[in-house]
């Protein structure tokens, strides 16, 4: 194995004379310096192959074969609205075969056109005729009552007005047109009053009724209080039922508890100050 | 040529100015020519990649900002394809055979015909252990030792340090020897040691 001092002298550029002066005190440095000597008189002696005029003439039309990158851009361009001339398709193509980051551009710019018109899905049409309003046969009349028909008639009466000559303003000077103000502010009068009667009678009867629902309120009131007036002041003495209903009568002469049910056990008697 | 005038000669090709592209070829055509034979030691081949590295050129001369010489740009270029087109060759069972006609291109024809079956010999075994040897190593042997580019250029070029360049360049130099050895070693092949011998004694 070498020492690798005669690389280190080699790449470092050292004088002939440093390079000898290893090579006698390194044996292996010596034997692979000679080595090296013979590949270098291997290669010596070589030529350069001589091209053919036919290369360079290959060579020489390759502007027409083919674009750089900027001009691919500029066709790519052209390409995409298809105003690319058939020999500039050619060495765009030739380009694109070469060229990853062109390659790459025109994909996207070719899907980007796919993109302007996509397939629509089958279930689309149904959706949409699904949701899609009925059209009503129009009628052929519909266009005499329409707003812009009315616009047209005004239109029509003015010029016919016009053609005829006749002034608008003379209807509001003639003594017909006076007589119907007057007649028109008696009719206004007349249902005036009319109003004020039929409101002063609706008046009246509301008061009418109202009156009545009073009546009637206090006449409850009053009995209400007579009967709360009865219950509390109640005489202590109380009457057997006129019939037996659950019991049998055992009816005493002093007033006490006479009646029992039957079958029941039999109850105390009311405390004093729960009776009235 | 100053960087200047490279830079400007690039923006005149962008424009599409013929003359600026003929200067181009002519200028570079014929290393890349070299570099792609010694790559794949075929004609068509090496026509074939040349003509894809200037096509490649062609289409990045947007890429060149004039920061470092034209020429380690190119070779840059020129290096990427040829190492692609060298590891197909790999794959290949033919990539360790070395034809005599791939070799009869690389050497003058003025010698005479035992002397140029001699050198033919010797070359054919150079590019033999080539193949056997780290593609790293082998391509700077390539760029320095058969197309006699500077080490600045092959570091701009392989963007490696120059200290780097030349350590590889040291190494690939030994390892063909080692493989030389090894092979001479294995098959005892009288002639091929002699023309081994022959390349010491003619570097003597």
């Amino acid at each position: 194995m070498s020492c690798r001092e005669l690389e280190r002298l080699f790449v470092a550029g050292a004088p002939a004379a440093q390079i000898e002066a290893h090579r006698r005190s390194c044996p292996q440095c010596e034997v692979l310096a000679r080595d090296v000597e013979r590949v270098e008189g291997l290669t010596r002696g070589l030529v350069a192959p001589v091209w053919s005029p036919l290369l360079r003439q290959s060579l020489l039309s390759i502007p027409q074969m083919t674009v750089g990158c900027e001009g691919a851009a500029l066709l790519l361009a052209e390409r995409a609205e298809g105003e690319i001339r058939p020999d500039d398709a050619k060495r765009l193509e030739s380009h694109l075969s070469r060229c990853e980051g062109c390659a790459e551009a025109a994909g996207v710019l070719d899907s980007a056109k796919e993109l302007v018109a996509p397939p629509t899905p089958p279930w689309l049409a149904t959706r949409l005729a699904a949701v899609r309003p009925e059209t009503k046969k129009r009628s052929k009349w519909r266009m005499f009552v329409s707003g812009r028909a009315f616009i047209a008639y005004a239109y029509a009466a003015a010029l016919a007005v016009m053609l005829l000559g006749w002034n608008p303003t003379a209807v509001v000077r003639s003594p017909g047109f006076a007589r119907l103000g007057v007649t028109a502010s008696q009719a206004v009068t007349v249902a005036r009053s009319s109003v004020g009667d039929r409101l002063g009678a609706l008046n009246e009867r509301a008061a009418r009724q109202i009156a009545v629902w009073k009546g009637h309120l206090g006449g409850y009131g009053r009995a209400a209080v007579a009967n709360a007036i009865g219950i509390v002041w109640r005489p202590e003495t109380r009457r057997a039922p006129s019939k037996p209903r659950l019991g049998r009568e055992k009816g005493g002469a002093d007033g006490t508890d006479a009646y029992t049910t039957a079958g029941m056990p039999s109850r105390e008697p009311f405390p004093a100050r729960f009776r009235v | 040529m100053t960087t200047t005038d490279e830079k400007d000669l690039v923006a005149r090709c962008r424009k599409g100015d013929e003359d600026a592209w003929r200067e181009l070829v002519d200028r570079f055509g014929p290393k890349v020519y070299a570099i792609s034979y010694h790559f794949t030691l075929k004609r068509e081949d090496a026509e074939e990649l040349s003509q894809e590295i200037f096509l490649k050129l062609f289409e990045n001369l947007h890429r060149y900002d004039g920061g470092f010489p034209l020429v380690a740009w190119v070779l840059s270029v020129s290096r990427n394809l040829c190492i692609d087109r060298y590891r197909r060759r790999k794959r290949e069972k033919s990539f360790r055979f070395v034809s005599d006609e791939a070799v009869t291109s690389l050497l003058k024809s003025d010698d005479d015909p035992a002397s140029m079956a001699l050198k033919k010999e010797r070359t054919q075994l150079l590019f033999s252990a080539l193949a056997e040897i780290p593609e790293d190593l082998a391509e700077i042997l390539i760029l320095r030792d058969l197309n006699g580019l500077a080490y600045d250029e092959i570091g701009k070029a392989l963007d490696l340090p120059e200290g780097t360049v030349k350590s590889r360049l040291f190494r690939a130099r030994a390892e063909v020897a080692r493989q030389i050895r090894e092979r001479h070693e294995s098959r005892g092949t009288a002639s091929a040691l002699a023309s081994f011998a022959m390349a010491a004694a003619g570097v003597a």
